[in-house]
């Protein structure tokens, strides 16, 4: 039988008990990993199967948990040969029943990115494996995942290399959630949106502990809810589980109110367990559930409720932003994470994210900011560019729910995006715009809106996942515009039943005191029904707008998130009186960043020469600070702020000088990498702040870096210095390959085939003697060695 | 279940390498700041199993061997403090260089207690047993490649989503695996000292005559 006539036609459909359990049981003994057992016990594996299908499974899961390359490597057996053998012990339990069987696929083993090392195309080649060496299972099931970023490429992969249906089980801490911090309504939301067919938890838990997590994901999904429990929780000593199967099933009863249809048990169950099941739900009914919260964006940790105006940062964008644009070119990262961090600590609930830039790879840059972002942030992204293969590399690596930005009424568009949106379960802003462009009038506006939203439907996306961009003209250009796109607003809002959403900013081109006017305008259409503002939230006028409104609207209940943000807040700007007995110097050595920037800007408004100001008073500052450290009498952590005050003071004269369009002040580029399979990169972090501020363009390649990647960086960007850390002695070993290959490629060399790169190294375990060795031209005992050396061989 | 209640500040000092010198009250303020932070994000996890000797695939290497030697039993553990404090070193590393380099050396100090509190744990529930000091993977001559056996043998990946990367780093990075020796007669409670360490050319606690602590 079908999995989805088995959904409809049984009240409840029953999972088997634990396999490990019944290993555990029998004693036998295996060599490296269980699943090993499928080949050299098939008969004591079959009737492990056999026995769950005598108490009333109607599906049974493989003994292939770990049957992953990874955790194969050792064992003598290939991947195939596992599964294939699993699947056939399986196939002959079954026989002559209804029985499913399911491929059983649990977590790789090796933490994924960011994290841990492994990327998440290498987790996504591990599934694939696993799910074509199961092609003759009924159905696929990934279990006890922790991750859900790693879930997500597990179900990508059996989406595309299968037509099976797809169960996903969790496993929750009492915490609600899992190790890697994943929530349980951002798992439902995503998973339901990747086209999981039923969902649930697993493991970790007994099934009364369950019960809040349960309830949470049913809020979330209209799928089936999965759960199979461990059989209470194991004692400490003993490592024997709690709960006999009369209490374990009827603690399964108090859960089928939150829509739970498939069960089964985990660690600790046995055919006791299930057989008792299926008799307690005999006569029970299945309660389907709707979900009680419908339009939900998300990270893997935090799920935003579209119900009321969420502020959307609009910040992660080049367009007019000289810095911003060289970042991208530069590829440098931590200046557009900065930027994120602030929109959040602005009050932004979602990041907009565009690198739309001519002279870069958009595709790969909108992956590596993405992967960048959700590694630091919590808030939701929503992927922004106007080319589709873009969006569609940013929906592949986001982890959670995104918004993509944007579909809109041409044909060509609607064709391309919403298969894109619909596949990776996201949500879409719809601008209403087509080939004759933008219509004046809110009827004709009102038409493409719902023109996208019925094309949305058909392409299998709730309408509640649309959100329509009534498109903000200029006033200045256009008076009457403003009246249109509000009246478009409020007619999808009431008509369609879409939420909003709304570029602010372009309403006050041209015109003076343009926060004012953007205001008004944000005010006004929040009135008519704005879901999401796309502002600056770092204008405090423009978020504490949003705020006030939903106080007055009700929405903020009893003020608190109001009250909470703005009881406390401290005046923000240095204080005149602290700076009139201070100079740069002072500021800099006492690592006060605001103070420094202030004093810079004033001496640069003095006509200060900026280099001199660099000269004079920062580098001596830095070399002051440095010194103090060399002779142990300054901290680490005040050398590094010493050096985040003099960024500060860089950062202004940099802006001063790229608005008089001088030439940047860079003493050379450096690029700086914690080697392949390294993760430890704080050392790394540390050099990078120091060599900044010296006025040093770093390339940050990150940690964990693949040596090509360096020595490609290095000819692309005639980089002639290089920077490597290590901190384990097991990664020395790529140190010395890195050095290898840079010496190696030609276009790193001389005519006389000397190496034009000078390469220093660091880290915890290396000694000077060993870097020479390993072919380094320096060693550096710390971050301020580094600069000294810097100063060596780039002046 | 173990909480840890506060941060011993000296010894996060002495991480950073600041062992006598005097910090000004803005260090003080981070310091503060920083071990809050980490007892508030931290999510102190353990396992331990008891093992008979001689256990199939443990010893590797003279140091361990040395280790155990007369113990008739053994305890692997395994602790951890969990991604949450990855992630707040991580973000800091962008927002903030200095307050990450603080919050990294706190949460070095809060991963060394917890063990030190495990280790406790262990030696309070095998009270008629004298116990060694705890020996990891890394440790002299004792490959950094056992990470995979001590994880395995105590399932703390699923247990407490603790891992190893290809390279048998630990993820969380703020973990640690161990091996305390149990035996009936008294043993020399030794330290490995310097002379048995892999990082003794270039340990920077050496370099100021001082010692880590192993």
């Amino acid at each position: 039988m079908e999995f989805k006539d088995f959904i409809n036609k049984k009240e409840f459909i029953l999972l088997d008990g634990a396999m490990g359990t019944m290993i555990q049981k029998s004693g036998v003994k295996y060599d490296s990993v269980p699943e090993a057992l499928n080949i050299t016990h098939p008969k004591l594996i079959a009737s492990f199967h056999k026995a769950y299908v005598d108490a009333g499974a109607d599906v049974i899961y493989s003994n292939t948990f770990g049957a992953n390359a990874y955790k194969l490597k050792d064992s003598g057996y290939s991947v195939k040969q596992v599964i294939s053998a699993a699947i056939n012990n399986a196939k002959n339990a079954v026989k002559g029943t209804d029985a499913l069987i399911a491929l059983d696929i649990g977590p790789i083993g090796q933490l994924l990115e960011p994290a841990g090392a492994l990327s998440f195309d290498e987790a996504y080649e591990y599934y694939k494996e696993q799910i074509i060496a199961g092609k003759d299972a009924d159905i696929i099931v990934f279990e006890t995942m922790t991750d859900l970023y790693e879930l997500k490429a597990a179900v990508l992969a059996a989406k595309e290399n299968c037509s099976k249906p797809i169960i996903t089980t969790m496993t929750f801490e009492r915490s609600g959630r899992t190790f890697t911090g994943a929530s349980a309504a951002s798992a439902a939301v995503t998973l339901e949106g990747l086209g999981a067919d039923a969902l649930g938890v697993n493991c970790s838990l007994g099934p009364d502990e369950l019960e809040p997590i349960v309830s949470e994901i049913s809020k979330y999904t209209d799928l089936p809810i999965v759960i199979k429990p461990n059989a209470g929780l194991p004692d400490p000593n003993s490592n024997e589980y709690n709960i006999l199967p009369d209490d374990f099933a009827k603690s399964v009863l108090t859960l089928l109110k939150y829509g739970v249809k498939i069960v089964g048990g985990c660690c600790g169950t046995t055919p006791e367990y299930i057989a008792k099941i299926k008799e307690t739900l005999s006569g029970e009914k299945y309660h389907p559930q709707k979900k009680s919260v419908d339009t939900t964006i998300c990270s893997a940790s935090t799920a935003v409720e579209i119900n009321g105006p969420r502020i959307i940062g609009e910040r992660i964008n080049p367009t007019g932003k000289k810095l911003f644009k060289q970042a991208l070119v530069d590829k440098n990262i931590d200046y557009i994470l900065t930027q994120a961090l602030n929109q959040i600590s602005g009050g932004a609930e979602i990041l907009d994210v565009n690198v739309g830039h001519p002279e870069i790879d958009e595709k790969n840059m909108m992956v590596s900011v993405i992967k960048a972002i959700q590694s630091v942030c919590d808030a939701p992204l929503q992927i922004d560019s106007t080319k589709p293969e873009v969006l569609e590399a940013g929906l592949r690596y986001y982890n959670g729910k995104p918004i993509v930005n944007s579909v809109n009424g041409e044909e060509k568009s609607l064709r391309a995006v919403l298969p894109l949106v619909k596949k990776y379960g996201a949500s879409v802003v719809g601008l209403t715009l087509d080939e004759n462009g933008i219509p004046k009038t809110a009827e004709g506006r009102f038409k493409i809106a719902k023109r996208i939203v019925e094309r949305a439907e058909a392409a299998g996306i709730d309408r509640k996942d649309v959100y329509i961009d009534c498109l903000t003209l200029t006033v200045s250009a256009e008076q009457d515009a403003c009246r249109e796109t509000l009246s478009a607003l409020h007619r999808v809002k009431t008509e369609l039943g879409c939420k909003t959403c709304l570029g602010v900013s372009n309403i006050s081109f041209g015109l003076p005191n343009r926060e004012l006017v953007n205001r008004t305008f944000l005010t006004m259409a929040l009135e008519e029904g704005l879901d999401l503002p796309i502002i600056n939230p770092n204008i405090a006028s423009m978020t504490g707008a949003v705020r006030a409104y939903r106080v007055l609207a009700g929405i903020d209940k009893n003020s608190n998130e109001f009250i909470s943000v703005y009881n406390n807040a401290a005046p923000q700007t240095a204080a005149a009186d602290t700076l009139a007995d201070m100079d740069i110097f002072t500021a800099i050595y006492n690592g006060l960043k605001k103070e420094g920037a202030c004093l810079t800007e004033k001496l640069l408004n003095e006509n200060a020469d900026p280099m001199k100001i660099v000269n004079e008073m920062l580098i001596p500052a830095l070399d002051k600070v440095g010194d103090g450290f060399e002779k142990n009498k300054i901290f680490l952590p005040q050398l590094i702020q010493s050096a985040n005050a003099a960024q500060e003071c860089f950062e202004v004269i940099k802006k001063h000088i790229s608005q008089t369009s001088g030439s940047p002040v860079s003493k050379g580029k450096i690029i700086l990498a914690t080697v392949k399979g390294d993760i430890h990169d704080i050392g790394k972090n540390i050099v990078k702040v120091l060599l900044d501020n010296y006025g040093y363009t770093v390339v940050d390649l990150g940690r964990d870096v693949d040596p090509q990647l360096i020595v490609d960086t290095a000819v692309e960007q005639n980089i002639k210095m290089i920077g490597l850390s290590a901190l384990m002695t097991t990664t020395l070993k790529s140190m010395e390959d890195t050095i290898k290959m840079v010496r190696e490629r030609k276009e790193l060399q001389n005519p006389d085939g000397s190496s034009k790169c000078v390469v220093f190294v660091g880290g915890a375990v290396l000694t000077k003697e060993y870097a020479m060795k390993i072919g380094a031209d320096y060693y550096c005992k710390d971050a301020k060695e580094s600069v000294d050396t810097a100063k060596k061989v780039l002046g | 279940m173990i909480e840890l209640e506060s941060l011993d500040r000296k010894e996060a000092i002495r991480y950073l390498g600041g062992s006598g010198i005097k910090l000004n009250y803005r260090m003080d303020a981070l310091m503060d700041e920083c071990e809050k932070e980490i007892l508030l994000k931290a999510d102190p996890k353990y396992l331990y199993i008891e093992k008979e000797l001689p256990c199939n695939g443990l010893i590797k290497g003279k140091d361990i061997e040395k280790h155990l030697y007369g113990c008739e039993k053994a305890v692997l553990m395994c602790a951890t403090l969990g991604t949450e404090i990855d992630k707040i070193i991580r973000i800091n590393q962008i927002s903030d260089m200095a307050r990450a380099v603080v919050l990294d050396s706190f949460a070095s100090v809060a991963a060394e207690q917890l063990c030190n509190r495990v280790n406790e744990a262990i030696v309070e529930k095998y009270s008629d047993y004298y116990t060694t000091f705890r020996f990891s993977p890394g440790y002299g001559d004792y490959p950094i490649e056992m990470q995979n056996y001590f994880l395995q043998t105590l399932d703390a990946p699923r247990k407490i989503g603790l891992t190893s990367n290809s390279n048998y780093l630990l993820v969380p990075t703020k973990s640690v695996t161990a091996v305390i020796g149990l035996s009936k007669s008294p043993i020399e409670r030794k330290r490995l000292g310097c002379a048995g360490c892999i990082a003794r050319e270039s340990c920077q606690f050496r370099r100021n005559g001082e010692h880590c602590g192993v």
